[in-house]
């Protein structure tokens, strides 16, 4: 069948890996799992930016996407996993439910 | 160059569905590598090139080193993860919801008819000149992001004692 070309595949397993990032954000109070749950979800939309570069042709501008998304990424898994250490420092675990008795 | 890309996007999907139904963090970390890698080679073999190689550097080195920090910074225990957190049933639902989720998509797909395009003419544009250049902004606010990230943890890793 045309329709199952790899193109169609990669867009039909980007949605399914955003769905699996939603589930794991929705099933876990666990933070760090959390956060994987986000980064399974930011590996999706590269995985779409490099597959809307190779549809149209501007491989290099998608890239340079694709390099933006990584680094902020990056930045995103680092401070989220400062948060769940000083979580785990102050109340012994990593319950993002514990995030709600912070007083400012 | 298809059969890479297939079999690379079904390793992809499984090492996803199994960093989520792992209880074992430092598990779901490795499978969380291991899908990075395989991102890495579908972009390579799509001609990006350098963006496979930063996602399997940074993504898969990098933030795995993020994460067995954490968890070795919490020195959290293996039975107290399965025990507080995660009930086994929670995530046994997950291939369901994909499958169920699969087939609604593909049925919304072939009831408008959708296909993607073909894949045009490759446009040459040099990928250095292309970030240095045309996205300078893109780099103004990475290093931005950068910075207050950097700011970010040494603040949450000051001493308690410098805060009283």
């Amino acid at each position: 069948m045309e329709i199952l070309n790899f193109r169609t595949i990669m867009l039909f397993l980007g949605l399914l890996m955003i769905i699996t990032g939603c589930y794991c954000l929705i099933r876990t109070y666990h933070m760090l799992k959390i956060i994987i749950g986000i980064e399974i979800g930011m590996k999706a939309v590269t995985m779409f930016l490099v597959l809307a570069g190779y549809i149209n042709g501007h491989m290099g501008l998608a890239q340079a996407y694709v390099i933006t998304v990584i680094v902020l990424e990056v930045v995103i898994t680092l401070v989220a996993a400062g948060v769940t250490i000083g979580l785990y420092k102050k109340y012994g675990d990593m319950d993002i439910r514990n995030l709600t008795k912070l007083k400012g | 160059m298809e059969v890479i890309i297939y079999v690379s996007l079904v390793f992809l999907l499984i090492f996803c569905v199994m960093a989520v139904m792992s209880h074992s963090i430092l598990k779901s970390a490795v499978y969380l590598a291991l899908a990075s890698v395989m991102l890495g080679v579908i972009m390579y073999v799509l001609g990006a090139h350098w963006a496979a190689v930063f996602e399997i550097s940074v993504c898969s080195g990098l933030v795995t080193v993020i994460f067995i920090s954490a968890i070795s910074l919490s020195k959290i225990k293996h039975d107290e993860i399965q025990k507080l957190y995660e009930h086994k049933k929670r995530s046994a639902y997950l291939p369901a919801v994909l499958i169920i989720g699969g087939v609604l998509i593909a049925a919304a797909a072939m009831a408008a008819d959708f296909t993607l395009p073909e894949a045009a003419a490759a446009i040459s544009e040099e990928f250095r000149e292309t970030l240095w250049n045309t996205r300078q902004a893109d780099i103004l606010g990475q290093i931005i992001a950068i910075l207050a990230g950097g700011m970010a943890v040494v603040v949450l890793f000051q001493n308690d004692e410098v805060k009283k």
